[in-house]
């Protein structure tokens, strides 16, 4: 099912292909034994051994197809995926899906990333079923037992510590319950989520501060003239493919301009009409000299600025000597083309857009570069109009907790809801309850920062965690981290594979990978830039050993720990089916008609016209929260330009180079470095194949590598003040000279299961965002051959 | 004009992602588990990155290739044992695979380094079939290749190009959808008429040469 108001065609394109009866390819076995299975552990994929299967040895086998939504980088894109005897045997896109196709009429697609998914449900690296620490070892258990385990130890850890000492840090989960769980039932306050914390908390935070959301990461591409790619890479490093695909058909069919800022050349760089090769975090001198150029050519919206903004003053204040000879000399871009961009973009608005997400928020002087940076959007009044910073709506879901209906144990009458209760309530954060934490202005902002936990752990403020699909050793201080996990008293992990809080943990589920589990997506930004959507899909396959859905394993701790009366549904399907209750949707209805989503209510641009108070704030004097954090950073509320190294690192001396950490396209986040044949797809696109590493890369300038004497294949040290890593080299001149970089994700703690490569964190220390806490992830470092000398 | 299948392929919206090689080697079965330097199989469909320059001159392009099914094919004329064809209804190069002699000429004649031999497959050639069959050897003797409208498949390279930047179908077809500038290059005998490549919108490097530079060994 797609659109109730168009008329699709919706057939599959490739083969005839036969729709499961209940729009699961396989069968999903009940799950009313789940909470009895004392059957010893085993690596025999629990599909194969299904007593109630009727025997078919004459049917040839038969393709069936299945649908998913992709989670690799949780963004969705609509998958299409052929099942043969239980085994995904090959997978495509869905046309016309909001997140993996250009839209109505296009074809949907799936990345090497999403292809990669059929490899991980099948793949032997994986956790394979549950295990429990022992006399210091982990050892197989039966699900049982592991819950039953984690049950005490919980309640141990209660009566030990205190709840609220336990740090829920639950990342990108396929069912709704988890934080649920950890707040309302076992009742802490503590949660670190990934977005904020190690993604682009400046990006989020100054988008919502200053009005509009983090709409700023994903403009209107589809209706754009003139694009900047601002320290994004949108066409490998997409949230979804329609990323790419609209930036691509906004250059041929708008004949839009497409302008990439960034310190090393990409993809989009390569595409782009102008790469401006900007010296590295200097982005906020850029944003400023833009602005000045705006101003003092009158290009500016001003009746927007005038009635829909606050703080313009302050604003032209702050600009008026920031002047392109000013940038030119901070960035090392030229003077005229800063005033050559700056007119097209203002000229071009408001079908002008800027896309920045983590390229200009992960450095320590990021949030000032954030605020510069989205000030434009509201100086050439591109707020929710086609082609520029659109404000995205999402589609609404019901709360399951209050939909659901069910009948009660010992009742003969269903009821409606679950009466859960808030065990967290009065209960502080430990960077509000304790002094410790006074010296970091974050703490009026956030609740937590990634990089403060080694210490609360230290401090005995945070006893134990619960880590699930997530894997902090690849975001941060790495190694006061893994210290952290030794010292804490309890730790839970959740996950597909082996990685360095897994082996460490005192629990082990085996989380089943996307295409075993059923989910939802209903996210903003898509194809459509005038429709709210939702997409769905149930497992294309059966759990593969003897791994679970995250649901179950979240309801079968809760059993343990006797709070199963909170959780009536049988599997996540029927949570997602009361979430779609919403927009009187199920989820077998939106697998149906050839697709897998919805495209559901039409909303109208410019949703600020029908609201009183102002749009867009440039100054943000008005957040008192931010205003005490900014004061004790010594900033001020406007925009203002901070050089690099007024938080974080300066690079020179013993430590000349700036390292920062990216993503490759066969990648996302730390999740997939496991795959062989993602590896190996890596590995090619350097044409280091043949080379007997399967590790990250670091790529290196010429000039630099010469003065080092290293070349392309070599090993090397890469060593900061307070760390180093060892990984191979890649010498090329798409970086910038002094600017070195790496794919993050790799080595000791990894997921890669010979912990090959560098762990990008390694040589980070806690160097941050003094606002938010976010991860600063440019480091000094230099570099030298293994063994060899530094320079 | 002809009804023989061609690839187009247009530089500009390709991302240099992998996906099409990743994508032929699943619908092919080729071990999509298994890492190539294990099973030694390699792809048949390649993406190449050329690098040059640097500063903000660098370049980067990515050029994606397979057997482009050439109505010349030099690996025809070079096969000691005879056993590759045109096929008369809709040149699509295939092979009678059991016959190989694995003596690779097929592989130093070819422009795009297509071919592939490994000992995972006795080391007998298998390439791309323009998803005629699906598997190692599978299109020879095949019936008469149809397009997606009529109900063949949709070469799965193209099924998950990301940017769409790979189509495939009968040469008049893909002429239609290519821009002028493209069709006249065609038809003055750009890649001998092999492949239909669109002009790079921005990059200085020219990817007329780049395409036929692949097959040199970079």
């Amino acid at each position: 099912m797609s659109d109730s108001t168009e008329d699709r065609s919706g057939l599959t394109r490739r083969r005839l292909l036969q729709v499961g009866g209940a729009s699961a390819a396989v069968a999903i076995a009940g799950c009313g034994d789940i909470y009895s299975d004392d059957n010893p552990a085993t690596e025999t994929p629990t599909n194969e051994t299904e007593p109630d299967e009727p025997d078919q040895p004459d049917e040839p086998a038969t393709d069936q197809l299945a649908y998913g939504n992709c989670w690799i980088c949780h963004h969705n894109c609509g998958q299409e995926v052929t099942v043969k005897d239980g085994a995904t045997v090959d997978i495509t896109g869905v046309d016309g899906h909001p997140r993996g196709s250009a839209g109505a009429g296009t074809e949907g697609t799936v990345c090497p990333k999403g292809q990669a998914q059929i490899e991980k449900v099948h793949d032997p690296e994986r956790i394979k079923q549950p295990y429990i620490r022992e006399n210091g070892e982990l050892r197989e258990a039966t699900w049982d037992e592991a819950f039953s385990y984690a049950a005490d130890r919980l309640e141990q850890f209660d009566d030990d510590h205190g709840s609220e000492t336990f740090l829920n840090a639950a990342s990108w989960t396929t069912t709704p319950v988890v934080n649920r769980f950890w707040k309302n039932l076992y009742g802490t306050p503590e949660r670190i989520s990934r977005g904020i914390h190690v993604c682009a908390g400046p990006t989020f935070m100054t988008g919502g501060m200053m009005g509009v959301g983090s709409n700023n990461r994903i403009p209107d591409y589809q209706n754009s003239e003139f694009i900047i790619a601002w320290g994004r890479n949108m066409l490998e490093s997409f949230a979804g493919q329609f990323e790419a695909k609209g930036v691509l058909t906004a250059i041929e069919e708008n004949d839009a301009t497409l302008v990439t800022i960034d310190p090393q050349h990409t993809e989009t760089a390569q595409k782009s009409d102008e790469w401006l090769q900007i010296r590295p975090r200097t982005d906020g001198a850029l944003a400023l000299a833009m602005a000045n150029v705006i101003i003092e050519e009158g290009l500016y919206d001003e009746s927007f600025v005038r009635e829909e903004t606050v703080g313009f003053e302050a604003y032209r204040n702050a600009v008026e000597d920031k002047t392109p000879e000013w940038a030119a000399e901070k960035t090392g871009i030229d003077a005229e083309k800063i005033r050559e961009i700056a007119v097209g973009f203002a000229e071009a608005a408001p079908a002008a857009g800027i896309s920045q997400w983590t390229g200009t928020a992960q450095y320590a002087n990021s949030w000032k570069a954030s605020q510069n940076i989205t000030a434009l959007n509201g100086l050439v009044g591109n707020i929710d109009r086609p082609g520029g910073l659109r404000l995205w709506q999402s589609a609404p879901t019901a709360d399951p907790f209050e939909v659901c209906e069910f009948t009660p144990e010992g009742e003969s009458e269903p009821i409606q809801g679950v009466d859960l209760p808030n065990n967290a309530e009065g209960k502080q954060k430990a960077i509000d309850k304790h002094d410790e934490y006074s010296e970091y202005p974050l703490r009026h902002i956030e609740g937590i920062a990634h990089n403060l936990v080694p210490d609360m752990v230290d401090n005995g403020h945070i006893n134990g965690i619960y880590v699930h699909y997530d894997n902090p050793l690849k975001d941060g201080n790495a190694a006061a981290w893994r210290e952290a996990i030794e010292e804490m008293d309890l730790v839970i992990a959740t996950d597909a594979y082996w990685n360095g809080v897994s082996r460490n943990a005192d629990v082990v589920f085996p989380d089943a990978s996307q295409l075993e589990k059923d989910t939802l997506g209903t996210g903003s930004w898509s194809a459509y830039s005038d429709r709210t959507w939702v997409t769905g899909s149930t497992a294309a396959v059966e759990p593969q050993w003897n791994t679970r859905p995250d649901y179950e394993i979240i309801a079968g701790l809760a059993a343990a720990m006797g709070w199963g009366e909170y959780f009536p549904w049988e599997d996540n399907r029927e949570i997602i089916n009361d979430q779609l209750s919403e927009v009187d949707l199920t989820l077998s209805e939106l697998e149906s008609g050839g697709d897998n989503y919805e495209l559901l209510a039409e909303y109208e641009y410019e949703t600020w016209k029908s609201s009183d108070g102002p749009t867009f704030w440039f100054d943000l004097g008005h957040i008192p929260p931010f205003a005490n954090a900014a004061e004790e950073a010594g900033m001020t509320t406007a925009p203002e330009w901070q050089p690099p190294g007024t938080y974080g690192d300066e690079p020179g001396g013993e430590y000349p180079l700036e390292f920062y950490d990216t993503r490759a396209v066969f990648f996302s986040h730390g999740g997939d470095q496991a795959l062989k044949g993602s590896q190996e797809r890596y590995a090619r696109r350097h044409e280091l194949e043949d080379e007997d590493y399967r590790g990250n890369y670091l790529v290196l300038h010429p000039d630099d590598a010469a003065d080092r004497g290293i070349e392309t294949g070599d090993m090397v040290d890469v060593v900061s003040e307070t760390g180093s890593g060892e990984l191979m080299a890649y010498v090329s001149g798409s970086t910038r000279r002094g600017f070195t970089t790496t794919v993050y994700g790799f080595g000791p703690g990894s997921v890669q299961p010979e912990e090959e490569g560098m762990n990008s964190m390694d040589v980070h220390s806690k160097q941050m965002d003094p606002i938010t806490g976010m991860v600063a992830r440019h480091i000094a470092v230099d570099v030298a051959p293994t063994g060899g000398e530094l320079s | 004009m002809s009804e023989n299948w061609v690839f187009y392929y247009d530089f500009n919206r390709c991302i240099g992602c992998h996906s099409c090689a990743v994508s032929c080697k699943n619908y092919h079965n080729r071990d999509p588990g298994v890492s190539q330097r294990e099973r030694e199989m390699a792809d048949w469909r390649n993406v190449n990155h050329y690098e040059s320059d640097e500063g903000d001159a660098f370049e980067e392009i990515p050029i994606s290739t397979s057997c482009m099914h050439c109505h010349d094919a030099p690996c025809v004329d070079v096969c000691p044992v005879d056993i590759i064809e045109i096929r008369e209804e809709d040149g699509i190069v295939t092979h009678d695979r059991p016959d190989c002699i694995s003596c690779k000429q097929c592989l130093d004649a070819c422009p795009y380094d297509a071919p592939t031999f490994s000992e995972a497959e006795d080391n007998k050639m298998s390439k791309c079939n323009l998803c005629l069959g699906q598997g190692t050897g599978s299109a020879h003797g095949q019936d008469k290749r149809e397009t997606p409208e009529d109900g063949g498949v949709k070469p799965s390279c193209v099924d998950n190009c990301v940017g769409e930047a790979i189509k495939a179908g009968p040469e008049e077809e893909m002429l239609e959808l290519a821009s002028d500038e493209a069709v006249e290059r065609f038809e003055n005998g750009a890649h001998n008429q092999r492949v239909i490549v669109e002009p790079m919108r921005t990059g200085s490097e020219d990817v007329e040469s780049l395409v036929d530079r692949v097959g040199e060994g970079n």
